[in-house]
């Protein structure tokens, strides 16, 4: 299913873009919060000093991979970040809107095609969650 | 890459797997060993004719095969292909590069052609292309492709001039959704309707990955990226009467939503059942139509590959079962 069309051609290798710093929040924030339950919890703006990036709250970013684990059938201590990219752990085109329809039932949105045929990444899937959340 | 001349007295001494294949034609042997026996030319496909490669990753298990087709990679390929996560999703992204380059390359479209001499460029809307080399009094042909591949199946379809889209999945793919959900949210009513007709849920479940890999064949046909052609925009229309289902003789067209009057004649569909386990969807564009707009059916030609190891000629064989649109198999 998963066809060249829409790959792009160079990727970095996934163990060397792997941030030592975020992989530290992840495992520290992914006991805390809940993965299933519709609403978000109002979020905490604690100073997490590691968190450089002004991109998606972390807790977005874990319920994303939570989900692309599911839907990818990963093992749970697999490594998946921001950075990760769908079609790299094996997403095809179908495991992506599925991934698109779980991430729309978990936040309460509705994501138009043409947006999610542009999520490529883990990290582009939160930030449009959290832009969508905020309308 | 250095590319080789026409006519060649001896092949030359060299580490490439690809020499002159005017020497031999023969190339089924089974045992693969070291050398790789040179890929069978073939004649490029007319202007009615699609052609359907395909590969069976599973069966494809020797190391220094698989290292082999990735010298025929250049750099940027290479990287992509082990940017995949896991020896089978890297397995499969370099069957897909090499499946395409050395299919095109057995089209001989320019004398010979080494499959490592290809370059690909993207569409603006990022289809892929060949880019052939511009040079003196070469007319690049009208060669059009298409692949798609899932873990268990890496296919390719070529035709000459006819813009063509494929897609492949595996007969039991199950949808983490439930289906009629699923559909709702994404296809047309009219599908959902089709889906929720049929009772028992195997057969609406297969139903289901039918319509997907057509609607998928469609737009990568359309060759203008997903988001131009939302699958909630057009519907995919089997024209049976009673039948809840498709079946060989069933036609299979396009609607598109913002001319629900006039359905789509451009766009003729096959769907094949590939040895038992999987469905292959093709989508051409129309050519020709016979009397009173009626469509002449697909002339298809499929082989079995394992590139310059063998080839086996599959159409007409159990192996390519047409269960939708009209095909004739050579």
């Amino acid at each position: 299913m998963a066809s060249i069309t829409r790959a792009s051609v160079s990727m970095p290798s996934l163990s060397t873009s792997v941030n030592q710093s975020q992989r530290r929040i992840s495992v520290m924030n992914s006991v805390s919060f809940p993965v299933s339950g519709r609403s978000m919890i109002p979020s905490l703006r604690l100073q997490r000093g590691l968190q450089v990036c002004c991109a998606a709250k972390q807790e977005t970013v874990d319920k994303v991979v939570a989900i692309v684990k599911k839907q990818l059938a990963l093992p749970a201590d697999a490594a998946v970040t921001g950075e990760s990219k769908f079609a790299a752990l094996g997403a095809d085109s179908l495991d992506t809107v599925e991934i698109v329809m779980g991430l729309e039932e978990e936040f309460d949105i509705t994501v138009e095609e043409e947006s999610a045929q542009s999520i490529t990444t883990v990290q582009e899937a939160a930030d449009m969650i959290e832009k969508l959340v905020e309308k | 890459h250095r590319r080789l001349p026409a006519v060649i007295p001896t092949p030359p001494v060299s580490a490439s797997p690809f020499p002159n294949p005017k020497s031999q034609y023969c190339c089924l042997s089974r045992n693969f060993s070291a050398a790789l026996t040179p890929l069978l030319p073939v004649q490029l496909p007319s202007r009615m004719e699609t052609h359907l490669w395909y590969v069976v990753p599973d069966e494809v298990k020797s190391a220094p095969l698989l290292s082999k087709y990735m010298e025929l990679l250049p750099q940027s390929e290479r990287d992509h292909v082990l940017g995949f996560r896991g020896d089978q999703l890297q397995k499969s992204a370099l069957l897909a590069r090499t499946l395409v380059r050395t299919t095109i390359a057995r089209y001989q479209v320019d004398g010979h052609l080494d499959p490592r001499s290809l370059r690909f460029k993207r569409n603006i809307h990022g289809k892929p292309e060949v880019e052939w080399e511009t040079k003196d009094g070469f007319c690049p042909p009208p060669l059009q492709f298409n692949i798609s591949h899932t873990s268990s199946l890496v296919a390719c379809g070529v035709t000459m001039n006819s813009l063509i889209g494929i897609d492949v999945e595996e007969k039991r793919r199950r949808t983490k959704n439930n289906i009629l959900a699923f559909a709702k949210r994404y296809f047309t009513a009219h599908e959902v309707e089709h889906l929720n007709a049929i009772p028992d849920s195997e057969l609406q479940q297969q139903e289901f990955i039918k319509l997907w890999t057509l609607k998928e064949a469609y737009v990568k046909a359309l060759g203008k990226g997903f988001s131009s052609s939302p699958f909630n925009t057009f519907t995919i229309r089997v024209n049976t009467a009673a039948q809840e289902s498709f079946c060989a003789s069933s036609g299979i067209a396009v609607e598109t939503l913002d001319s629900p009057q006039n359905l789509t004649n451009n766009w003729q569909f096959a769907l094949l059942e590939l040895m038992g386990s999987h469905y292959v969807a093709i989508c051409l564009e129309r050519q020709e139509t016979g009397g009173a707009g009626k469509a002449f059916p697909i002339k298809l030609t499929a082989r079995k590959t394992i590139p310059s190891v063998e080839d086996e000629l599959v159409s007409g064989t159990n192996a390519v079962v047409t269960i939708g649109g009209s095909v004739t198999q050579f």
